[in-house]
């Protein structure tokens, strides 16, 4: 179980969080929606421990998170990344098996080259882009990569920060259905961040609304459609008018 | 009011400076620390070796060779208004291994190497790359800094001293080819006037040059700002500061090797 309780986080003069509590249960699919700029990817760099909140607390299974806890949770953790983050200088299957090959996680090359083509196909990807480098792929391409290294270790915690943004309507469904296998196959407890409100209805168990640097509201995906919340209504039917300002 | 606002206003520059200062020495501190302690990412130090090392020599070589023989024709030039033209060997030689090969080497080293390597780090910056690396569990102070800093530093003494022979035959080309030198006699006298803390002196400030010249760009490129804009300017920043560490260390080095 992953818990945040009361994070801040200001850069400069501006504060992107203002007090976030949010408790994702293990096993579960959480997806955050909320504007742009309004802290979604800040939340999730907090918990990983890219961003130090200036306040509040982050608890991984009710142990609050230390050095040794971030390793330990960053050695069971995958994360898909919105522009995808391949290392330009290797070739797409050592980005996939990037932690196969070196590390706790180490296996020999020809087996964690293996591993890396599974992973790719399990993303609809044919083996020979294995040997190709993230360059040669299209956005797309590069992003379903990001996702096959995101599992390439059957992490036990995901986070997919913008899994469908860049993708064509049909690959966005095959994306969003491999994310919701991964959870309920591996019993993964995923966090999301996206825009797209039918990747929302795919993948989540829970939403949370985040605006103005707080939860705005919280609750499985049952009861998105009436949750009564001005500024839940207004997001997810894409309402210019309402609590939420279109020009922030 | 004004006397005020003109003394707030160099305090600000002094607490922002000192603060840069503080954040590059705990940076080179956690280099340094990488380097020594484990994991030891071998492939990405060999790599480094080549890109820094052997991709650097021709541009350091060419460098020697134009920079020894316009230091004959100079020497030669300077030595005839008081009849010393025969010192021109040594003194290319000694002018070459103690100065300007490793100076001149270390400068184009650091427009070749710390340019590449804060345009390589700052866009892995702002294209989450770093980001990416930490969730893999791997440390980016190790997996890119350490090998760069450990391969320039060790490599960089290699490139001055090819670039001192280099030199010194460039040197030898103009004194035999132009100024009318004997062959044997102009080697003789390179070698005989040449010591060796000559020659070691400019090898160990080829190892920290090529120290300062890894680790600008690294920090540069690690605290680069967003976008092309924010990479061209750390681009821009890494070369400018390890010109100009290269040149305030070579000063410092040179006092403390060779003042009286």
């Amino acid at each position: 179980m992953i818990e945040l309780t009361d994070i801040h986080k200001s850069f400069g003069s501006k504060h992107v969080l203002r007090g976030v509590n949010l408790t994702v249960p293990t096993g579960t699919s959480t997806v955050i929606i909320g504007g742009s700029g309004t802290g979604k990817s800040v939340t999730l760099k907090c918990i990983l421990g890219l961003v130090t909140p200036d306040q509040g607390e982050v608890r991984i299974n009710g142990a609050p998170m230390t050095d040794d806890g971030r390793e330990a949770f960053l050695e069971r953790f995958g994360m898909l990344f919105q522009g995808a983050a391949l290392f330009d200088s290797l070739p797409i299957w050592q980005n996939v098996a990037f932690r196969l090959l070196r590390g706790n996680l180490k296996r020999p090359k020809a087996e964690a080259r293996e591993i890396a083509i599974e992973k790719l196909r399990r993303v609809g990807l044919t083996p020979d882009v294995a040997n190709l480098f993230p360059a040669e792929l299209s956005g797309g391409m590069q992003k379903r990569v990001g996702l096959a290294r995101a599992i390439a270790t059957d992490p036990q915690v995901i986070f997919f920060d913008e899994p469908t943004t860049g993708l064509d309507p049909i690959m966005a469904g095959v994306i969003n259905d491999l994310i919701r296998e991964i959870v309920t196959e591996m019993g993964a407890t995923a966090m999301t961040i996206t825009h797209d409100m039918s990747s929302v209805r795919a993948i989540s168990d829970n939403v949370a609304m985040l605006h103005e640097g707080v939860i705005k509201w919280t609750g499985p995906i049952a009861d998105l459609d009436q949750s009564g919340d001005p500024y839940v209504d207004q997001f997810i039917h894409g309402r210019a008018t309402g609590p939420i300002a279109a020009v922030r | 009011m004004a006397v005020a606002r003109t003394l707030g206003g160099i305090g600000r520059v002094t607490l922002g400076s000192m603060a840069s200062i503080g954040r590059a020495a705990l940076f080179m501190i956690r280099a340094v620390a990488a380097i020594f302690t484990p994991p030891f990412y071998v492939r990405e130090f060999w790599h480094a070796l080549l890109t820094i090392g052997y991709f650097s020599l021709p541009v350091v070589g060419l460098t020697a060779l134009f920079t020894g023989a316009a230091l004959a024709l100079q020497i030669y030039a300077g030595g005839s208004r008081f009849q010393a033209e025969s010192v021109v060997p040594s003194i290319v030689a000694i002018g070459m291994v103690r100065e300007l090969g490793p100076v001149l080497g270390g400068l184009m080293v650091a427009a070749r190497v710390a340019s590449s390597v804060a345009a390589e780090i700052g866009t892995m910056k702002v294209t989450e790359q770093i980001d990416a690396l930490v969730t893999l569990s791997t440390d980016p102070m190790r997996y890119l800094t350490a090998p760069r800093v450990l391969a320039a530093t060790l490599t960089v003494p290699v490139l001055v001293a090819v670039g001192d022979i280099i030199g010194i035959f460039g040197g030898y080309l103009v004194g035999t080819g132009k100024l009318g030198f004997n062959a044997s006699t102009y080697l003789q006298n390179t070698v005989t006037y040449l010591e060796f803390w000559d020659v070691g002196s400019g090898l160990v400030k080829g190892a920290v040059f090529g120290f300062l010249i890894a680790l600008t760009g690294c920090y540069y490129g690690m605290n680069s700002g967003r976008g092309a804009q924010g990479v061209g300017r750390a681009t821009k920043s890494a070369v400018v500061a390890a010109s100009v560490l290269i040149l305030a260390a070579n000063y410092v080095l040179t006092e403390v090797f060779f003042a009286a």
